[in-house]
């Protein structure tokens, strides 16, 4: 009797004891003391995306996120926390802690292009202030396109489009000095000006464009463009493709497409095509940005970028028409 | 003629260990803790299969063990220490070690059906896991809810039912397994069928106060095959004349009489036979169009690779081996009936099968064992790293010389066929050419999985 109520207990503690230990050492394991743990799981945007996609936390409250993903290889960001994962593979569990010190709402997004529908891979921390759970909700100054009444849906072709690309290298050596707001116009505006100024009348059209690559790449500055480039390959490259002619694979057979209208682009913009690049203003091309949309599948950027990393982004989108060397 | 085996329980350490009642218990126990992790982590662990324990040691870990080794070498000694029909067993022994009333098992004792006394309803529970398996074997939920269904059943029918009749009709596994323990160089058998003919208390049937009757519903003294005897050992307890043995022996041996060979254990063997090469294409090849189809269950696409498999398994390639069977039974001019000659040359598909499962299972297990380093340091996918290895990457293990260790193994189990198919020629008393169609059949399959893996 007493062997059988040892192989009885050893079962049982096989059965029961054994499992409990295994949660036990979970709950220990995941113990933060103070700080509060919340589980996140990535799923591919059709399988779910973000669960949960919207976690509310208090204004100072220490959080830990434990990040996990089931399917595939996400990444995780808060830009306007500073907060970043690079990678979260299936099976693995990521962890990051961190103190909202304001309260407000801070978008999310996964940084890796894990699915077709990568981009709609949001959800949101909703920083609550206990002393003031409803403050009055912020007021924003509107984007500059609409300040500007700038139509970013219309077509923006240029009458001037350069015979080879222009180069910033090239235009160096002319000693052409542009002053203009270059945010504001566009490289076309900028080169048909140029093109009427009696003093730079011996100046051939290519070397007034290269004058004008020039002006945008002094403008932008090498840090600025290297930032870009790598927002650019992160966000835009699988679907505007690495060289910026529109062929990313995640750009192929975009749902919005078949119903744009017939003498619009089908799919992803091209930015090689000097004729409507030069023909958009630094603005036009926020505007594109902030808002997404474009009936294409176009994703939003502002709940993401900051001003600065917009801006970068759309200096780098000039390397694809002027010749940065 | 020379006696080849070797007796093991002349060793009396090994007689001890034999004769212990503690023994399976103490194997069972052993592997119960690995049945009941892959349990949890496939109910509760990360869907990602390659990070849960359930997924990699069942099917990668268990599944190489078994057929790289258990089987091969040691017949069923992996049902013996199978933990699935352990609580079924225990409920209807109301025991885990000891003996109750010389052995009464608390069943309703139902008879199982006459009709279903043989292997189909076990190849049939194999056909249905294979439609499924590239579900099961890849989604960890889906694995251990299958594996708790075979649990449940086996519970179910260890109360309503005599003994093991889940191990011995039902479990899919089970079935293939019994019929490749016959290359095993391992046995248990009488040692004197005479002392058994004159012994009438049949104690190794029915149980006595030192075990249990075969739960796998044998009379040693008829054992000819290791098919269906599950090495529990119960009945080198229970036999009062020290009459049953435990041998090594050579390989293969239970190949080389065609006594007793069944149409059921036949098709199975063609069932099997034609597994392997499916199996290479789902798990291994380079079509990703069959493999999404055959996880896609339900799909157009899935219902066209249920079709095809089920279309291979039972119509194709037993359809091919049949026709090879009656050229032979034409050359050999011989009046045995087809059923006769189909169900014997069967016999010679067995180490073909069984190389070709090995070879599959080598790759297979070579490319995603180092998984498991993985799995053991975080069986639930939950960020633990109890070994410091959770973060070993993913490495395919010899991968230039996987086909180098491929062939021979193919290659030992096509000769080995064609040895048994001119055997079976002989013992027909047909001509040595009457083997040819069969040898051809061996050698076009042996091509086959040499052409998909290679």
């Amino acid at each position: 009797m007493r062997k059988e109520l040892f192989a009885l207990t050893v079962v049982f503690l096989i059965f029961v004891a054994f499992p409990a230990s295994l949660w036990g050492y979970q709950a220990w394991r995941t113990n933060a003391g103070d700080t509060r743990v919340i589980a996140l799981t990535a799923n591919a945007p059709a399988t779910g995306g973000w669960v949960p996609d919207t976690i509310r936390v208090n204004v100072g409250e220490r959080v830990r996120l434990r990040i996990s993903s089931p399917d595939v290889a996400h990444g995780f960001e808060v830009p306007t926390l500073g907060i970043r994962v690079d990678e979260i593979l299936p099976g693995h569990v990521e962890e990051i802690e961190f103190t909202a010190t304001r309260a407000g709402r801070f978008p999310f997004a996964c940084t890796r292009w894990c699915s077709v529908d990568h981009w709609r891979m949001r959800g949101t921390i909703l920083v609550v202030d206990p002393a003031n759970p409803n403050p009055p909700l912020p007021t924003f100054a509107p984007p500059l396109y609409q300040q500007l009444k700038v139509d970013i849906d219309a077509m923006h072709p240029t009458q001037n489009t350069p015979t080879q690309k222009p180069s910033a290298a090239r235009g160096a050596l002319l000693g052409i000095a542009i002053a203009d707001d270059l945010r504001m116009k566009s490289p076309s505006d900028v080169f048909t000006k140029l093109r009427a100024d009696a003093m730079l009348r011996s100046y051939t059209d290519l070397q007034l464009w290269d004058a004008t690559a020039l002006a945008w790449k002094r403008t932008a500055g090498d840090t600025a463009l290297a930032r870009g480039q790598k927002l650019y390959a992160r966000d835009c490259a699988a679907c505007h493709g690495e060289s910026g002619q529109g062929d990313g694979p995640a750009g192929r057979n975009l749902p919005g497409m078949r119903a744009m209208d017939a003498t619009m682009r089908k799919g992803p913009a091209d930015f090689t095509d000097a004729a409507q690049m030069l023909g958009a203003s630094d603005v036009l091309l926020q505007g594109k940005l902030l808002r997404g949309g474009m009936g294409t599948g176009m994703p939003e950027w502002r709940s993401l970028y900051t001003d600065e990393e917009m801006w970068n982004v759309i200096s780098f989108l000039r390397s694809f028409v002027f010749d940065y060397p | 003629m020379t006696d080849t085996r070797l007796d093991l329980t002349r060793i009396p350490i090994i007689k001890k260990i034999l004769a212990s009642r503690w023994l399976q218990w103490s194997l069972v126990a052993g592997t119960l803790p690995f049945f009941v992790l892959a349990i949890l982590t496939g109910l509760f662990g990360t869907p990602a299969g390659n990070r849960n324990f359930g997924i990699v040691f069942v099917w990668i870990v268990w599944w190489g063990l078994l057929m790289l080794v258990m089987v091969p070498f040691a017949g069923r000694f992996w049902c013996a220490v199978c933990p699935i029909p352990a609580p079924g067993e225990w409920l209807q022994r109301r025991s885990l070690v000891q003996v109750h009333e010389r052995g009464k098992l608390f069943t309703l004792g139902l008879k199982w059906p006459r009709q279903l006394n043989n292997i189909w309803l076990q190849s049939a529970a194999f056909l249905i896991v294979a439609l499924f398996a590239k579900v099961i074997l890849t989604t960890p939920f889906v694995s251990a809810v299958t594996v708790l269904i075979f649990a449940g059943i086996a519970i179910a029918t260890s109360l309503l039912f005599e003994r093991r009749t889940f191990c011995r009709y039902i479990c899919p596994v089970g079935g293939f397994i019994g019929l490749y323990s016959q290359v095993a160089p391992i046995e248990v058998r009488v040692k004197d069928h005479a002392l058994c003919a004159t012994h009438h208390d049949k104690a190794c049937y029915i149980g006595s106060e030192k075990g249990y009757g075969c739960p796998w519903l044998i009379f040693p003294a008829t054992l000819d095959k290791n098919t269906n005897c599950g090495l529990c050992t119960e009945c080198l307890k229970t036999c009062t004349l020290d009459n049953i043995a435990l041998s090594v022996r050579p390989f293969g041996k239970d190949l080389l009489t065609n006594k007793g060979r069944r149409l059921d254990e036949a098709y199975r063997s063609l069932m099997m036979l034609a597994g392997a090469p499916l199996y290479t294409i789902v798990f291994l090849g380079p079509w990703a169009e069959i493999k999404e189809a055959a996880y896609a269950i339900a799909s157009p696409g899935w219902w066209l690779y249920a079709l095809g498999l089920l279309a291979l398994t039972l119509v194709v390639v037993p359809g091919i081996f049949f026709a090879c069977v009656a050229l032979s039974k034409f050359i050999a001019r011989t009046k045995a009936s087809s059923r006769q000659f189909f169900v014997e040359y069967a016999t010679a598909l067995l180490p073909l099968g069984l190389g070709a499962w090995a070879s599959f299972s080598l790759s297979f297990v070579l490319v995603n064992i180092s998984y498991a380093w993985q799995v053991i340091s975080d069986p639930f996918g939950w960020g633990w790293n109890l070994f410091g290895t959770a973060n070993w990457q993913w490495t395919p293990y010899l991968a230039g010389w996987q086909a180098y260790m491929q062939i021979p193994i193919l290659l030992i189990g096509l000769v080995a066929a064609i040895a048994i198919a001119f055997r079976t020629t002989g013992e027909q008393r047909g001509s040595s050419q009457a083997a040819l169609p069969i040898v051809a059949f061996c050698v076009a399959f042996t091509l086959v999985m040499v052409g998909l893996n290679f």
